[in-house]
């Protein structure tokens, strides 16, 4: 295929935008008459609401509203019913909202909360996942077993809202019989997405019992039919508009402020009423992500051949589950990586604990299992003495391989073996560079493959608008969070319809009574799913093209071409823009309608796991890739430099080199932060956040780059994706901070078992290296 | 209530501001130009930063009373008409734009830096640039786009 425009790196159609300060974020939209929110949270990690007095906050001077947990309705949630908009009867961690004040600006609001008397009765609370799975931890959720669910929900009831297993061969018996078993235990602790763009929604509730709410969402469609159900008006009535987003990371996937915002919004009818969360607010009542426990055994042959892998995982969900159950979900089905492994038995659960909630982050699940599964392959491979490399690429998925849950590698599922190798010779292929004094240097690598976790059907939905200039205007339901998806969309189209990448704009928001419908824009799944959805609108718009232009000519529809912009039926031709209002004969009779294409997609032959063994077709597509690192150890100082961060990634064809290899780096230095800075601290008296600020909780910034951040492609074409496309945009985060620990291993001998590891860490954890070298 | 007046990329601009209302929310409220993002309001990640008298500062550390009578640069205020300023272009050619939030104040930044040194290099650009938050990770491609701004010949 002569490809014009797919493999190359135009400039990103919402680049200038952003660098004027015209791009309008959801913060940015101001309204007539406008109402600010502000939310008492509860300074309790787990406790009674036993009353709640807020008369002297209502008649504060400019207070409209103040709204509690029993004036709204609730429980509402999609996989798991237990959440409320606003604590009712109990809190269930701190930085829960217990009550709401609405005023004419925010600063009276907020003077509100202080007036507002709550009594609780506090409760024994929990956040370790271990101790949450055990039956004699405190009950999160007394209604467990009685809450609607979706029907894969497999809940045990005490604090376990969910339990997923796989089961391939006999496990118990090949671990038995191997010849090396490696174990542990490995952490990896919650952490903050940290957008730079807080939460932030603006909701107008209007008395003919319609709600428009414009919000910082990943998921316009699924806050749609939340908000939809919860104030019980039809989902046609609920407009939520997502505008440019200031990075989502999954933090801004699935429901997060919206169905609080709206249930507020509606004792203020009328009225646009805006809650923007400050930065504290971001790290005590927004989501976070991972804090999983993953303890795995691995068993080999002395020849390095991997035998048996068993896993018992538990992730620490917080307050309250709903879709974290999905996250369990990739938690097991890629818990065995990218090997290939003939007796796997996993076990994960999931339980509540007394944080702010996990949801979606960025990798979803993976990164948790492979901090395991690769910090436990190198410690195999020193134990056989076989190099790291070699004892991946012997046991790496190849074609024709079934992976943990029973699929078959064809050809097109990528070649991880490929990324393996290329990687190692990067990695080697630099002389170590010298150790400056009291400093030790290593490397390491880690191999991973990750599926996107979604329903069987998520679907992908996109409009091509055909305009005068002979131009096209694309609108899709998937949101541009800064991951370039107009531009890679664009891209396809161009290609698609053959016009130059010019001729292309974009719709930049999505608005879900017009927009086209679309699950979500999670699980790096846009540039396949909204991508494939392009083609067929393409293709859609064509044909219609050819019935159009054969109206006007009057010939067969067979007759008409639509290649190089230009209608032609024989001799004859018009430029397409002609077409974008419709034509009159000379008698002034219509001729022709406008043109729009439009084309829906959804992944074919995908099922659900088996809930016993969670085997099946249950992902449409692995990324596969390998990543490596170099950092330099200061012995005196324990203070750890990453020199050197290498991933190579088969993601199939690469639509736009420029922005894949930005997303890919940049799930690199995610990683790099959650590695050695990154966790959210809990007070162990009060289960409360202590680290609630940019400057408590350290993401990596300009000085934190490594000096070398290198991305390279395979591109082994998946048949199932636009041109051979398929997502990367999580995939960067997934290997990163195993190779991080396996090359602190290498350069100190020291293993780390959780993250982060810090200078303090690493001194600490190794007597002999206090003295210096 | 005070009176405050402010030049905001060459307009005064005038309001009644209470003493606790931060420069930021003057620029985003009584003069109504969103470009600056609010990131932290803490001083915390430099999404804010505008150019006052001629040095780069974080507009949420700044009360709107103390800013009376300064010249203020927004990010809208670097564009010429219909041309991007060469650090806006800079920013689109080297693909440094991700969600954007962090942009603003990285240009700024950059802008004040290059306005004291234009010829500035890859550790003054980082030092510039230190303390400016970007979750998107875009760091390098920002910093070679100032440094190729800064490496060019000075135009007649």
């Amino acid at each position: 295929m002569n490809l014009k425009i797919i493999g190359t790196s135009p400039d990103r159609l919402d680049a200038a935008a952003k660098t004027t300060g015209e791009a309008l974020y959801t913060a940015d939209m101001k309204f007539p008459n406008m109402l600010h929110m502000k939310v008492l949270r509860s300074p309790h990690a787990h406790a009674r609401i036993l009353g709640m007095d807020v008369t002297r906050a209502q008649k504060a001077p400019g207070v409209v509203r103040v709204v509690t947990g029993r004036d709204v309705p609730g429980p509402f949630g999609e996989a798991v019913r237990d959440q409320y908009p606003i604590a009712r009867d109990k809190v269930r961690y701190a930085g829960e909202p217990v009550a709401v004040a609405v005023a004419a600006d925010e600063n009276t609001a907020a003077a509100a909360l202080d007036l507002i008397r709550v009594d609780y009765e506090p409760l024994p609370f929990v956040l370790d996942p271990w101790e949450a799975l055990n039956q004699t931890s405190p009950v999160i959720h007394e209604g467990l077993m009685e809450y609607k669910t979706a029907p894969f929900v497999m809940r045990e009831g005490h604090n376990t809202y969910q339990h997923m297993k796989v089961r391939k061969g006999d496990a118990q018996t090949a671990l038995a019989a191997a010849d090396l078993v490696v174990e542990g235990e490995f952490r990896w602790p919650p952490n903050a997405h940290t957008q730079m763009e807080t939460l932030c929604a603006v909701a107008c509730y209007q008395r003919d019992k319609s709600l428009t709410i414009y919000a910082t969402t990943q998921a316009p469609f699924i806050v749609q039919s939340t908000i939809a159900e919860l104030l019980e008006i039809p989902p046609g009535r609920v407009r939520v508009v997502s505008p440019i987003l200031g990075g989502g990371f999954g933090g801004k996937s699935d429901v997060t402020i919206e169905a609080l915002v709206a249930c507020v919004a509606r004792f203020v009818p009328g009225r646009h009423a805006c809650l923007t969360l400050t930065r504290e607010e971001m790290f005590n009542g927004a989501t976070h992500g991972r804090s999983a426990a993953c303890r795995y055994q691995i068993g080999f042959r002395k020849d390095g051949r991997l035998t048996a892998i068993v896993g018992e995982s538990v992730m620490a969900s917080g307050g309250n589950a709903d879709y974290a159950v999905n996250i369990i979900t990739g938690m097991a089905l890629a818990g065995a990586g990218p090997y290939r492994v003939d007796n796997v038995r996993l076990d994960v659960y999931g339980v509540y604990t007394n944080a702010p909630p996990i949801g979606a982050f960025r990798g979803y699940g993976h990164p948790e299992v492979h901090l395991a599964l690769e910090s436990l392959m190198d410690t195999a491979a020193e134990k056989l003495g076989i190099a790291p490399y070699t004892i991946r690429d012997y046991n790496l998925l190849r074609a024709g391989d079934a992976n943990a849950i029973g699929q078959v590698m064809s050809p097109h599922s990528g070649n991880v073996a490929e990324c393996a190798k290329l990687l190692s010779e990067k990695l080697s292929g630099q002389q170590l560079p010298q150790a400056v004094p009291h400093c030790r240097v290593g490397r390491g690598m880690a191999a991973y493959m990750k599926m996107p976790c979604m329903p069987s059907n998520a679907q992908s939905g996109a409009f091509i608008k055909l305009n005068p200039d002979g131009g096209v205007t694309i609108s899709t339901g998937a949101v541009d969070m800064g991951q370039g998806l107009h531009t890679t969309l664009g891209q396809i189209v161009a290609e698609r319809l053959g016009l130059p990448f010019s001729k292309i704009s974009f719709n930049a928001t999505v608005d879900t009574l017009i927009s086209p419908y679309d699950w979500q824009t999670v699980a790096s799944r846009s540039t396949w799913g909204a991508g494939n959805a392009m083609l067929l609108a393409a293709d859609d718009l064509l044909r219609k093209l050819r019935e159009q232009g054969a109206a006007y000519f009057g010939v067969s529809p067979d007759d008409v071409e639509t290649a190089g912009g230009e209608i032609r039926a024989g001799e004859r031709s018009l430029p397409w823009g002609k077409f974008a209002a419709g034509l009159r004969g000379p008698d002034g009779a219509a001729l022709t309608r406008p043109v729009t294409g439009e084309g829906y997609f959804v992944p074919q032959g995908v099922v659900n796991p088996d809930p016993e063994t969670g085997q099946g077709n249950a992902a449409p597509d692995w990324t596969m890739g390998c990543a490596g690192a170099e950092v330099s150890v200061d012995m005196r100082t324990g203070e750890i430099t990453v020199l050197r961060l290498i991933n190579v990634i088969d993601a199939g064809t690469i639509i736009n080199p420029k922005n894949a290899a930005e997303q890919v780096s940049g799930a690199m230095l995610m990683s790099l932060g959650a590695a050695l800075s990154e966790t959210v601290i809990f007070d162990k008296k009060t289960g409360c956040v202590r680290n609630n600020s940019l400057v408590d909780y350290k993401i990596p910034g300009i000085e934190d780059v490594p000096g070398q951040v290198d991305v390279y492609f395979v591109e082994t074409p998946e048949e199932s994706g636009p041109y051979g496309a398929k997502g990367l945009g999580e995939h960067g985060i997934v290997g990163t901070a195993p190779a991080i620990l396996n090359a602190i291993y290498n350069a100190t001998g020291i293993r780390f078992h959780s993250l982060p590891v810090s200078a303090d860490r690493l001194i600490a954890g190794n007597p002999a290296i206090k003295g210096g070298e | 209530m005070k009176e405050v007046c402010i030049d905001i990329n060459g307009l005064t601009v005038a309001a009644a501001v209470d003493d606790s209302t931060t420069l930021l929310r003057f620029i985003r409220g009584a003069a109504g130009l969103t470009g600056t993002k609010a990131g932290c309001e803490n001083g915390e990640c430099g999404a804010c930063t505008v150019i006052m008298d001629g040095k780069a500062v974080r507009s949420c550390l700044i009360l709107a009373a103390e800013a009376h009578g300064a010249s203020v640069t927004t990010v809208e205020g670097l564009a010429n008409k219909e041309e991007l300023h060469p650090l806006q272009q800079a920013f689109v050619d080297h693909g440094a734009v991700q969600c954007g939030f962090c942009v603003p104040g990285m240009l700024m930044a950059s802008k004040a830096l290059l306005d004291a040194n234009p010829t500035a290099g890859p550790e003054e650009i980082r030092a510039a640039l230190g303390g400016h938050l970007c979750r998107c990770g875009g760091y390098k491609a920002m910093a070679d786009a100032v440094r190729d701004v800064a490496s060019r010949k000075p135009q007649q």
